[in-house]
């Protein structure tokens, strides 16, 4: 295996913020990030839509072997040098289907989750604006 | 021979010789956890084993040369005894330590080696055709 293509959603926060997370890891296998929204996603993966890439995450090797949802963060995990163990005890009987019920779960509510991770953000630049703020409004009072 | 010149002979032919052995130690038992990490290309083992073993004397002799001075000049065989157990203890710590995070660097390897040679965990849910760009 060459590397893995990781089909993600660009219009989810959560999910770009995954992306980037994994493009800063250390990797066995290198991981090609495509938007399966983005026409390269189509024109390298003919037919690509049969597999709903906007339900689950995709991931595809290069040499064409799918995996979607909660099998699609394991190979992920898989890829990289310092997760390798974890996605080995991901992918036990034992725990996949916790895997994939947290994994769905996610999914179903990414939307809903990017909205609260933009509403954090905004709240903690505004709290941080806000002590910017202060000491100047102070040295205006005098 | 004053007694301090005598502490310091005692002491180098003592850390010396303790330094050796545990260098030779680990060129000779790393070599099999190297070969391992190195998927048996004996080669790339043996030099990184040799390279680790030239780092290991300069840290070990380079501190043994340091320590060596001593401020309390010792003035009697029961002083002399005791400074030059102390130097020694203090160099067989110093080696303990290199000694372990040898084998610590040695296991990483390996472990690295062995983690690498890992097939993916669960079977593909279908297959695609890809396009080559």
């Amino acid at each position: 295996m060459k590397c893995l293509y990781v089909l993600f959603d660009a219009d989810c926060e959560l999910c770009v913020r995954c992306r980037n997370w994994l493009a800063q890891q250390q990797a066995f296998v290198p991981l090609v990030f495509i938007a399966f929204q983005s026409d390269e996603a189509q024109r390298r993966f003919p037919g690509i839509d049969a597999l709903k890439p906007g339900e689950q995450l995709l991931v595809i090797s290069d040499e064409g072997a799918v995996y979607r949802g909660a099998h699609a963060w394991i190979m992920c995990l898989w890829a990289l040098e310092n997760y390798r163990e974890h996605a080995r005890r991901l992918a036990h009987p034992a725990l996949l289907p916790l895997a994939k019920a947290v994994c769905e779960l996610l999914s179903r509510n990414r939307f809903f989750l990017s909205d609260v991770v933009d509403a954090y953000q905004m709240f903690t630049r505004l709290s941080a604006g806000r002590t910017i703020a202060e000491p100047s409004g102070t040295l205006n009072a005098f | 021979m004053t007694p301090i010149v005598w502490t310091y002979i005692i002491y180098i032919a003592l850390s010396i010789p303790l330094t050796i052995w545990v260098a030779h130690t680990l060129h000779k038992n790393g070599r099999i956890f190297l070969i391992d990490s190195f998927r048996g290309n004996e080669r790339l083992a043996d030099s990184v084993n040799h390279l680790l073993v030239v780092g290991f004397y300069l840290i070990n002799i380079g501190y043994v040369a340091l320590a060596l001075k001593e401020c309390i000049a010792p003035t009697d065989v029961r002083e002399v005894l005791e400074t030059i157990s102390r130097k020694i203890g203090v160099v067989m710590l110093v080696l303990g330590a290199m000694h372990f995070f040898n084998i610590l660097v040695f296991s990483k390897m390996r472990r690295r080696a062995l983690l690498l040679a890992v097939p993916p965990p669960i079977p593909p849910q279908a297959h695609v055709s890809v396009a080559t760009q």
